[in-house]
Formats: C-alpha cells, structure tokens, sequence
C-alpha cells in the first residue's frame, strides 16, 4: 500500500547510472554508453589538481553528475570539519551536482579517521545530535543532502529503536533527502535478522532521491558489504520491492574492487532499467507532474 | 561526555587496539546468531586491512621489493603507530619512509624507495598552474636578468637520493630482478614534477642540483650564475652560458610558473 505524501520533496528524477571509477575514464569519452549519470567519490577530487580534475571536468561535459562523500561523519562527535565542507563546497560549485550525498554514521573521533562507515546507536539523543549537524550541513551547502544506510554488523545495547524508525526522526528533523542502499538493506537484514520489507516500508518514502545497488561476500551467518561483485538476485528482488513502494527513483550500480569493463557494469545497470520499466511508465500519482518530461531526455544530457 | 561521545571514544579505541574486545564487547547486542566478539572482530580487522591495503596501493614498488610477507608485517606496524587523520586514504602513508629508516635499518635502500615513491605519487595531483615559457622572457631587457628571481610549478620536488634507488624503482617496475642496493659515492639529486597529467623524474648532476636548489631558493639568476661557477671551471661568459642553457632546459621541462625582479 503506497502512502501518497502530500508534498514530494524528490522531484529529480535523472534516470540509471553508475559510479565514476579511475578505469572507465577513457571508455567513458571514447564512446556513448546507455548511461544516465555519473556518481563520483567526493574526497577523490577533492585535491589541488592533476589527472582526476582533468578527467572529472571532461566528463562533466558529457554527463550529469551527482556527488557522493565518505568523510563526512556526520554522527560523530567532533566539531563539524569546516574546511572539509569548504572543499566539498568547491567542488559542487565546479561540477554543479544535481545533488550531494554521504552516510547516516560516524567515521571518527579526535580528529581520526578509521576510514569505516560505523554504526550509530538508534536513539533520540543521536537522532538530534545528528540531525543538528546536517542541518548545519545543509545550511553551509546551501541544499538539502541525502543520506545513506550503511551495512552494518553490530548493533548497540544502545539503541532504542529500529534502523528504519532512527532514519526516519533523523529526515524529519533535519528535512533532509535519503540514498536507499538495497543492497546494504539487504545485507543488514540478514546480519541483525529484520525483514527488509520492513525497512523499505517504514522509512519515509517522500524523501527518497535515489538508490544503491551493489554485489557482497556472504560468509555463512554474516554478510560483508564489498562492491566487489555483481548485483545477487534477492537484492533485485528486493529492488524491484522497493520500487514498487517507492515508484522511479534514480538507480546506481556501485563497484568499488574488481572492477570489470565498463561494459559489464552498463549491462548489470540494464537490469535494473528493465526492473524499472512498469514504474518508468506508470509513475506513482504524486510522481506524475515531473516525471513526464524528464523521461524525454536523452541518455547523456548536457547541463 | 555525552552517551554517544563515550560510546564513539570506546568504539575508537577498540579498533585501534588499545582497549581489551571484553570491557567494549557489553555494549554491542548478541541475538545469538553471530557473537558480540566476532561482530566486532569483522570492524577491527577491516580497520587494519584497509590501511594496509592503502599502503599497498600508495607503494606498489616498495611493495615488489619487500614481497608480501614483509611488506605486511611493516605496514602493521606502521598502522598501529600511525592512524589517519585525512579524509583520503590516498594520503595515508606519508611517514612510511621515516617509520622504515627506524623499522628496517638493515635495508636502507627501502625507506629512499619509499620516499621516492610518494613523492612521485604526490606530484601527480598537485595544483595546476600556467607554466612560463622561454617566449614570456624574451622581452626582459639584458640588464635586468642579472636580478631575475623564478618561482617553481607546483608539483616539483627535489629529493637527495644516497642509493641506487632509482635503478631499483627501475627494474621493479619492469617485473624485472632489482639491482643489490648500492651506497652511491656521492649524494645524487632527484627531480620529481607533472608535466601536464604525468608524474616525470630525473637525476640531476652535481652543477644542475646545485644551480636548481639556488633557483628554488629565490636566488637571483646572478647568484645562480655564481652557484655554476663555483662548481664549473669555467669563465664569465660560458658560466652564463651554462645557466642559461640550464634554465631553458627546465623551462622546456615545464618545471617554472613564473618570474620576478
């Protein structure tokens, strides 16, 4: 049962595509692929100069971007980075992302980075203390962010509540955007023992701009969330689930280690199009005013 | 502190190896499928792995030259000496040269290689700048270049090798058996800069070191000349000569942004 929200707040809707990786740089400009948008790791070009900015502005020409940070920490309790987010900022003035995204947990105290997207208790005190911070956040960007679940494999005594619900007081009170991981969902469920219909159905439907897709290592009673392998078919299952809720929203494939040739990940990201399609061409009714127009755009839209 | 600093500060230390699993082991929730402790087992061993493996992929030719098994064991030891503090994991590892000058003293040619090899890695996202070219300094007039002053692009960098690293780095990147580490008679200087998207590095000799560090220095092209001459038998005219040739080469290079009196 789809619950209708009165006001959607994604309206962008830009269609299927896959994360910018070092080797597909010359594939990429070489040839046109059946791909929509490109997503970058933020931190990767946030650097004074040289080959990644050279490359990135060359294909910005091309494709739509959409920018995607892993350093934020945005649950941690160190001061806000402000000269991090003075260097993310520089970045989406010279890319002009149609948005910007990190993960809904911590990465760090004392100044540290462990370089992990670890796991944040579900309480209100949290749920605050981080919504707070991404108002900030906000603020400084000048645009709402998205923020994504993480795969996760230990939970709090903590927590007071469950993933979807904490996601939930988190979005409302910051009024920002959400990056649904399937996969993550997937492998979080199957870790801490949830019906992932449960996740999808309880967080808020309106905020959701765009989705995650991914492969992992299941290892017998636990699962690793690597991006090192192809799409398992129970997460197109739950993506096809999800988008049955959810109606279109802008799909990605994200490879991150054993990387193939760019044609393999446009041939998985076909998948998820063909998933799609009944939703593409019977949107949900309060999807409906936007969604007419923006699929009439070409494959490679230049912005 | 508030429950979830002390929370984060307890997380943190676990996986940095300084707090026993147990004491942080109650605070994680066991629904009986997998333990408290192996949860956490899979974020402290991630931690290691993923800083070593950022090791690994910062010094891919240290890394032929150590092996597996050694590279390792080093790098293990360097990440439970030094944690991160940068946003990009590119830029974990600057130290490891130095860790290495103390963790593997037998082996000194390892701590130059690894110096080289960041170095080299640093030049390649340097700022971009506007090179000068030979052209931009045809109109100063001949009186002036005496106290011509010139400002280095970016991503230079000179580094005083005492090895024959650069024939190891050589033969390591060419899968091919690396020479015996050898002390060189004399320091050799070793340019490293981008030119254009490409990292580039040469040695330079005793005249060429001397006369560049002058010019990164802010010396004058006088003094630069002066620099020539104590290191060339030579007189006035072919000193200047010799700087000059000099100084067109390394414009050629893409080496100088600028100049100024």
């Amino acid at each position: 049962m789809i619950t209708s929200p009165p006001h959607p707040l994604t309206d962008d809707f830009l269609g299927f595509g896959l994360g910018l990786r070092t080797p597909h740089y010359q594939a990429l400009l070489d040839d046109d692929h059946a791909i929509d948008w490109l997503e970058i790791i933020s931190e990767n070009y946030m650097i004074p100069g040289g080959k990644p900015l050279h490359y990135l502005d060359r294909l910005r020409a091309r494709y739509p971007m959409v920018m995607h940070g892993v350093s934020l920490s945005i649950g941690s309790t160190d001061a806000l980075d402000l000269d991090y987010l003075r260097d993310l900022r520089t970045l989406a003035d010279r890319i002009e992302p149609a948005w910007i995204s990190d993960h809904l947990c911590w990465t760090g105290i004392h100044g540290q980075n462990m370089h992990d997207l670890l796991p944040l208790p579900y309480t209100e005190e949290t749920a605050y203390h981080v919504a707070s911070r991404v108002r900030q956040v906000q603020d400084l960007l000048g645009r709402r962010i998205l923020l994504e679940n993480v795969s996760s494999y230990a939970s709090y005594v903590d927590s007071c509540m469950s993933e979807w619900e904490f996601i939930s007081l988190v979005c409302e009170q910051a009024d920002c955007l959400l990056l649904l991981d399937v996969n993550n969902i997937y492998v979080s469920s199957y870790n801490h023992a949830f019906d992932p219909r449960d996740f999808i159905a309880g967080v808020p439907a309106e905020r959701v701009q765009q989705i995650h897709l991914a492969g992992h290592h299941h290892h017998g009673d636990y699962i690793i969330d690597t991006h090192d392998a192809p799409v398992i078919d129970p997460v197109w299952d739950l993506y096809a689930h999800a988008l049955a809720h959810l109606g279109p929203v802008a799909t990605m494939i994200e490879r991150d280690d054993q990387i193939p040739p760019l044609i393999e990940l446009v041939e998985e990201l076909a998948k998820a199009r063909q998933i799609a399609q009944p939703y593409l061409n019977h949107p949900l009714p309060w999807q409906q005013a936007d969604l007419s127009s923006k699929l009439g755009l070409p494959m490679a839209m230049s912005v | 502190m508030s429950q979830l600093a002390e929370l984060q500060s307890a997380f943190q230390s676990y996986l940095g190896g300084s707090t026993l699993a147990v004491d942080f082991e109650r605070r994680i929730q066991a629904d009986g499928k997998i333990s408290a402790s192996r949860r956490l087992a899979i974020y402290h061993d991630a931690y290691r792995l993923r800083l070593i493996e950022a090791l690994a992929t910062s010094y891919p030719i240290l890394f032929k030259l150590l092996g597996d098994t050694l590279f390792q064991q080093l790098a293990q030891g360097y990440v439970a000496q030094y944690p991160s503090a940068f946003r990009n994991l590119r830029w974990y590892g600057a130290e490891l040269a130095d860790y290495l000058g103390t963790a593997l003293p037998q082996h000194p040619v390892a701590a130059e290689l690894a110096d080289f090899e960041w170095q080299l890695a640093h030049a390649f996202d340097a700022a971009d700048t506007a090179l000068l070219q030979l052209a931009d300094l045809a109109a100063v007039p001949a009186e002036d270049w005496a106290g011509l002053r010139f400002e280095l692009q970016p991503s230079v960098r000179q580094l005083p090798l005492r090895w024959n690293t650069i024939a190891v780095w050589h033969a390591l990147n060419q899968e091919q058996v690396p020479p015996s580490p050898v002390m060189l008679d004399q320091a050799e200087s070793c340019l490293i800069w981008r030119q254009q998207l490409d990292a580039h590095f040469c040695s330079l000799d005793a005249v060429e070191a001397c006369a560049f560090t002058l010019l990164q220095r802010g010396a004058s092209f006088a003094e630069i000349c002066d620099g020539v001459a104590s290191h060339a038998e030579a007189d006035d005219n072919e000193t200047v000569m010799v700087a000059a040739r000099l100084l067109a080469n390394w414009l050629e290079q893409g080496l100088i942004c600028r100049f100024y009196r």
